[in-house]
């Protein structure tokens, strides 16, 4: 007992001892998670960094704060909409627009994967549990409005049952307000990127924010192409509009 | 054959005490004078003894509560448990008031024997919460009384088994035979104590005193002339109640009660080889129109612990307006179901079922308009360059072949990247006039005009804004009178 007292006296040996033992025999505060469940990988390597496992949660519920619409929240998400999930489908409950066809579809998102659930306000909640327990979902994209404590531990569990990844969209002022959701993300807009602060994970808080160059601007590098109709305002000047109707 | 009778004793207490809700209770009946007839442990603890008159009860124990007998209540139990029972044996019998009876021979071998099934006969009334006392013989009123006077089994048929018969007292021939109560009493006038006894005397003389019911139900008893039994057929529809031996408020003690109905409708089911997506839990008050709980599951299931949870879900957010008298479990439209067999590699097809499957259900429930799917259409502007499909065409797959294939759609949304550069990924179905305020303009203007072949003609100058929050806005320029700043999209 004392020699091996002695053997770890020092800090450096401990970390060395640690190091050879074989990986997950002794967790480290300092380490994130891993190993947990399966996951998926978001397509953004610095957000892979600091997510638990490596990736998106592949069955849990995975709540987005945002509160304005156009700081790149869906493109966020579109590494994970265009891998094309094998016969099934990605169910957008209750969007508050219309997802533009033509701009997923230039963003390699396949159309025909893309399932739009549109219910009442009171069935919402109802509809993404029976995507997310169905199983036929490669992920759930959800926006609902009114839901509670409870209803987010249901959504949770039944992530979790049918292993299937529940994007919940929700404004930010629940930030402050509990939830089961096992990774819960800040998303605001940050100049031509997207700050992705984690509010929420598996292992250590994390203390900076992340600035995500994410494509929002879809086909952003390719040329305008010349037409008649174009050329004749003033082209691309940055300058404030004053409104005045 | 051999019969297994299970006989529910003391089966007016029984269906009120199976709800697990502990209250001294007794069970009372008769009508000028009501007396007590059964009487639950912590009723007998107190002091309350069957035969009791309602007033004495009520004098030893005033917190005791008093339930009438319900003979309907004690039938719908009865046939509730033969429709569980179907576990065990395809043929049942029902043998009001308190007995099932199952031809168990022919399934001895898949459960392993006769002890084997009372076990697990014990074991899933339990979950019912009732208790039975049970005997195999190998005729139908052998077992009957074997049940009611030495409850026991036997895996095997011994020889001379009849002579067990005979030491059986003469009150059996009570039970299940056509013999009259003056006769019994005759019977037993003379000396007669079993039926051992009754067939010491001469038969001519039993004849000519109205006794050959007895001679008759002694030879079916002995398996010396057939007796035929019928069968029972389970209701095609699930409906069952459960009486709270006192009324009750909380909702944990509610849904604890409900698992017994949950149990016998997951045994209904699996003997219909059907599921459920849908059952409904009414719970019933005194003086309020009951409450209905429709518990909706995912997919159709016959899993009692799964429809248990739900049912808990359910009761644990709602208020009761009164105190609980009863529960119902209403089941109807039970579905096919062959529960997914294990195979080594996985089914190919089944993350196609279960999409289709979703497809279905959500259709049935939110209506095909609620249910979408997107394309792109050839055009120019933005309103009509996308398509809504209603996804209703169950025969055609909406799924393209899983082979990574050149779609026209993609070749379209190809064309469409190169002459439309900046598309939005959320477009506002109907333009937004643009609040007063400032936003930034970075890009633009494109100019979308046409539309004059389909009386949608647009003059418009689209440019790229930063909103609030670093927001990236598409927002237009109407070119038209009487001209106006509009948002259109969201770069989201």
């Amino acid at each position: 007992m004392s020699a091996a007292a002695t053997a770890l006296s020092s800090a450096a040996e401990l970390r060395s001892t640690l190091a050879a033992l074989p990986p997950g025999s002794v967790w480290q505060a300092s380490r994130l998670a891993h190993g947990s469940g399966p996951v998926l990988s978001s397509g953004f390597d610095a957000l892979d960094a600091e997510l638990p496992g490596g990736g998106w949660p592949a069955d849990a519920l995975i709540e987005l704060l945002v509160d304005h619409p156009g700081v790149g929240e869906l493109s966020l998400l579109l590494p994970v909409l265009s891998r094309p999930p094998f016969e099934r489908w990605f169910a957008w409950v209750s969007p508050p627009f219309l997802p533009y066809a033509p701009a997923l579809a230039a963003a390699g998102v396949p159309l025909s994967r893309l399932l739009l659930i549109r219910p009442d306000a009171t069935r919402a909640l109802w509809a993404t549990r029976q995507a997310l327990a169905s199983g036929g979902c490669s992920a759930v994209l959800a926006w609902l409005q009114h839901i509670d404590t409870a209803g987010l531990r249901r959504l949770q569990l039944a992530a979790e049952e049918a292993a299937t990844p529940l994007f919940l969209f929700r404004p930010r002022a629940t930030a402050r307000q509990a939830s089961p959701a096992p990774l819960r993300l800040i998303l605001a807009g940050a100049g031509e990127t997207l700050q992705v602060s984690i509010l929420k994970r598996r292992g250590p808080p994390a203390s900076r924010a992340l600035r995500l160059p994410v494509r929002r601007l879809q086909a952003g590098d390719t040329e305008l192409i010349a037409c008649d109709a174009i050329g004749e305002a003033p082209s691309s000047r940055p300058a404030p509009l004053q409104l005045v109707s | 054959m051999l019969w297994l009778a299970l006989l529910l004793p003391e089966l007016p207490l029984q269906v009120y005490t199976r709800s697990g809700i502990d209250a001294p209770l007794a069970v009372v009946a008769g009508h000028p004078r009501p007396c007590v007839i059964a009487a639950s442990t912590e009723a007998r603890a107190l002091g309350v003894e069957p035969g009791q008159g309602v007033a004495a009860a009520l004098a030893v124990a005033p917190a005791l509560q008093l339930r009438a007998r319900t003979p309907a209540l004690e039938a719908e139990t009865l046939t509730e448990v033969a429709c569980w029972a179907a576990t065990y044996s395809p043929r049942i019998s029902l043998v009001p008031p308190d007995a099932v009876l199952l031809e168990i021979e022919s399934s001895l071998k898949l459960f392993g024997g006769a002890c084997a099934i009372a076990d697990a006969i014990h074991e899933g009334l339990a979950r019912l919460g009732l208790q039975a006392s049970l005997a195999t013989a190998p005729t139908p009123l052998a077992a009957r009384w074997f049940a009611r006077t030495r409850p026991g089994m036997n895996d095997a048929l011994l020889p001379g088994w009849q002579a067990d018969l005979d030491s059986l007292p003469l009150t059996v021939l009570a039970d299940g035979t056509g013999v009259a109560p003056a006769t019994l009493e005759l019977l037993a006038g003379v000396g007669v104590r079993t039926l051992g006894e009754i067939a010491l005397l001469p038969r001519a003389a039993l004849a000519r005193r109205q006794a050959t019911a007895v001679i008759e139900a002694l030879s079916r008893a002995r398996g010396d002339i057939p007796d035929p039994q019928p069968w029972f057929q389970p209701p095609v529809q699930y409906a069952h109640r459960l009486a709270l031996p006192a009324p009750v408020c909380e909702t944990e003690a509610l849904a604890f009660a409900a698992r017994r109905l949950f149990a016998g409708l997951a045994a209904w089911l699996a003997r219909r080889h059907a599921a459920v997506d849908q059952c409904v839990l009414e719970l019933v008050h005194e003086r309020h129109p009951a409450t209905r709980v429709t518990i909706v599951s995912g997919a159709p299931c016959r899993d009692d612990s799964r429809l248990v949870l739900l049912a808990r879900e359910h009761l644990a957010r709602l208020e009761l307006v009164a105190p609980v008298e009863e529960l119902r479990l209403l089941a109807d439209a039970p579905q096919a179901f062959a529960p997914q067999p294990d195979d080594l590699f996985g089914r190919p097809g089944q993350a196609r079922d279960s999409a289709m499957l979703l497809l279905d259900r959500l259709r049935a429930r939110l209506g095909a308009d609620a249910i979408q799917l997107l394309d792109t259409r050839a055009d120019h502007r933005p309103e009509v360059a996308w398509a809504r499909k209603t996804a209703t065409l169950p025969s055609a797959s909406p799924f393209p072949s899983p082979l990574p294939s050149p779609s026209p759609t993609r070749t379209a949304s190809a064309g469409a990247k190169r002459a439309h550069p900046k598309r939005p990924l959320w477009l506002l179905p109907d333009p937004r006039p643009l609040a007063p305020g400032v936003v930034t303009l970075l890009e633009g203007p494109e100019r979308i005009e046409g539309g004059w072949w389909d009386q949608a003609d647009i003059r418009r100058d689209y440019y790229l804004a930063r909103g609030p929050d670093d927001a990236l806005w598409w927002i237009f320029e109407d070119l038209d009178p009487p001209g106006a700043w509009y948002v259109h999209g969201y770069f989201g």
